[in-house]
């Protein structure tokens, strides 16, 4: 797991650091910041994690502590561009 | 780590190379025969090490390189941990080899590297993250661009036919 320096610890934003002891709020939490660590805190936790657009829940398990929360909700949707190919050229037939 | 028991035994020298598995083993030469009698001296081909077969031809640190998860670095650390002389292998004494053989073992090399590469892999695909997904896809996991490129994992390139221009669909 690439990280900054270890002597720094992991990097959690502010808002996350407050509530991070507070375990009935974090239930359901919605949770703007992509960047941060997830902390062996928040295991057991339901989140919805932004991805830019709308939220995407995502369950806190033990083998994601240590990954960043954004590496959970994807920003781009997948396209099946052979499909729309194959559809256009049946158009054209 | 599993430790061979067994000692490198001599093999006869053939006129036919070995049959490698894996990985290709020296070439030897056709010794001279002695009045058609058998064959000359006995002499050892490969020598096993860490379950893999190194050349006998090659230098010390240029052998262990063919050991799965043992690079250039590596191989020079265990050289210097030894006080080994870089020399060609099948110079090496029999108590150089097992202790050698000991000095691999210590390191995570062939397959218990691939296991734990593996499981490594699976860990990320189990918690669903952005890498475990370009994985399961096979996709490049490390943000390369994938319109032209990545033709290791997807293969070989898909020719579209190229469409006829009006003129030639007249005739």
């Amino acid at each position: 797991m690439p990280r900054r320096s270890i002597w720094k610890g992991s990097f959690v934003d502010a808002f996350l650091f407050r509530i991070k002891k507070n375990r009935e709020s974090l239930m359901s939490r919605k949770i703007w910041s992509r960047r941060s660590s997830i902390l062996p805190e928040f295991v057991d936790c339901s989140v919805l994690i932004y991805n830019g657009k709308t939220f995407v829940r995502c369950k806190i398990t033990e083998g994601k502590v240590g990954h960043k929360f954004g590496e959970f909700a994807f920003t781009r949707r997948r396209r099946p561009y052979q499909t729309n190919r194959g559809k256009g050229r049946k158009g054209k037939k | 780590m599993a430790t061979l028991s067994m000692v490198s035994v001599p093999i006869a020298t053939s006129s036919l190379p070995l049959s490698a598995r894996g990985r290709s083993s020296s070439v030897s030469f056709p010794v001279p025969k002695k009045g058609g009698i058998g064959h000359g001296g006995l002499r050892i081909e490969c020598i096993r090490i860490g379950g893999v077969e190194i050349p006998n031809h090659k230098r010390v640190e240029y052998s262990l390189q063919y050991i799965h998860g043992i690079g250039r670095s590596r191989s020079r650390q265990i050289l210097l941990d030894l006080n080994f002389d870089n020399k060609v292998t099948k110079d090496l004494s029999e108590e150089e080899v097992i202790t050698l053989r000991k000095e691999v073992t210590k390191y995570m090399i062939e397959g218990d590297l691939k296991r734990f590469n593996r499981v490594a892999i699976e860990r990320l695909k189990e918690i669903r993250c952005y890498r475990g997904i370009r994985h399961k896809l096979g996709l490049p996991v490390r943000g390369q661009r994938t319109k032209n490129n990545c033709r290791t994992l997807k293969g070989r390139r898909a020719s579209v036919a190229k469409k006829k221009s009006p003129a030639s669909q007249e005739e």
